[in-house]
């Protein structure tokens, strides 16, 4: 029995559909068996970030319409075991699905994956309350500036009135050197704000852009700070106890200290 | 044999074109409309065609639509071994 989480926002362009394709590789390479599935229904775009465009036969509105079973309309990425796609209809708008619809796509899911992980779209209408329908956990994505985090907060109370919990944090699009200038809110400013679990810090990284202009995850890198962090909360995913690294330059005795107060 | 100069001097293509080359081949399906099934059935029933005067695999087919001005092209990559002798194979 698997998990089913919501990676969403309120705001557009903060960062879910790159968490998104990037925790379902991530997970899929640590060993676990993960289905991405793009609820964005008419603006889907869950496909192209993570490269598999011209693959698609089949999306969750055939699925729904009875034209096809659900296995038969997962695409499966050939880059790694355990990885598929659900597509969305980009025929179709947000209103052609029920809420009770994807629940039952999602409870068919969990029964035989490790994660379910569903991509929503921005906005906290109907096509919020699709995405969040079949959904155990949230996994909410902020950038540090005024208005995600607004937003942000918004979605963190529609969320808890649904029953979903746990609710974590990514803090996206980090930037150490404007945090240290004074310029950009630092993670307990934000959480200070948010009050909910942060479960990972994803810096700036220009790396995030060429692997989807590549449609090839950032993950498959190695060496990205991207790349790591988003590893890293696969990890703690998992459930595995990883501390979250201080991004900010601390300095080392702070960083040794903050080890071991995290774990 | 084809291999162009920068695969020969083992330069990757710059991610900007790789994303500008993908971006106008699904924005073509979206501005026609076309359905996910279409592209998978026409290339499946031009495969089984093909395969009466090519040999070819299947799966190294790759076929696009694009657009070029004011109009849609269809473009079909096969890479085929060899022909079949005589006639088609019925
Ligand atoms: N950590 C990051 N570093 C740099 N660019 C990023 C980062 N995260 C996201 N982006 C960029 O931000 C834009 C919006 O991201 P996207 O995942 O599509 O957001 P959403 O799905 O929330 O609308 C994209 O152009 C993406 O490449
Ligand atoms: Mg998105």
């Amino acid at each position: 029995m698997g998990k089913v989480i919501v990676v969403t926002s309120g705001k557009g362009g903060v960062g879910k559909t790159t968490s998104t394709a990037n925790l379902g590789t991530a997970l899929a390479l640590l060993g676990k068996t993960v289905v991405v599935v793009d609820a964005d229904v008419g603006l889907r775009n869950l496909d192209i970030v993570m490269g598999l465009e011209s693959r698609i036969v089949y999306t969750s509105m055939d699925v729904i319409d009875k034209q096809c079973e659900l296995s038969k309309a997962l695409v499966k990425d050939r880059r790694v075991d355990g990885l598929t796609l659900l597509a969305a209809s980009q025929k179709n708008n947000k209103d052609d699905i029920q809420p009770e619809q994807m629940k039952a796509i999602c409870d068919k899911l969990r029964s035989e994956h490790d994660f379910v992980l569903i991509d929503s779209p921005a906005g906290i209408e109907r096509g919020f309350s699709n995405a969040s329908a079949g959904a155990d956990e949230a996994i909410v994505v902020t950038t540090p500036d005024v208005s995600a985090i607004r937003d942000a907060d918004r979605i963190i109370g529609l969320l808890q009135h649904a029953g979903i919990e746990p609710i974590n944090l990514v803090l996206n699009r980090f930037s150490p050197e404007l945090v240290g200038n004074g310029s950009m809110m630092d993670q307990e400013d934000v959480l200070d704000i948010l009050n909910i679990d942060l479960i990972g810090i994803v810096p700036e990284d220009t790396g995030v852009i060429t692997s989807t202009n590549r449609g090839i995850p950032l993950v498959y890198e190695d060496a990205s700070p991207g790349s790591q962090a988003y590893m890293r909360i696969a990890r703690r995913l998992t459930g595995q106890r990883i501390p979250i690294p201080d991004l900010e330059h601390k300095g080392l005795l702070t960083n040794i200290v903050n080890w071991f107060r995290n774990r | 044999m084809n291999i162009s100069l920068r695969q020969l001097f083992g330069r990757k293509p710059k991610s900007s074109s790789i994303a500008k080359q993908r971006l106008k081949l699904v924005i073509t399906q979206d501005r026609l409309d076309v359905d996910d099934r279409f592209m998978t059935r026409l290339h499946h029933e031009l495969a089984e065609v093909l395969a009466k005067y090519f040999e070819f695999s299947v799966n190294s087919v790759s076929m696009s639509l694009k657009q070029e001005g004011n109009s849609y092209v269809l473009v079909a990559d096969i890479p085929y071994k060899k022909f079949h002798d005589g006639n088609a194979r019925q």
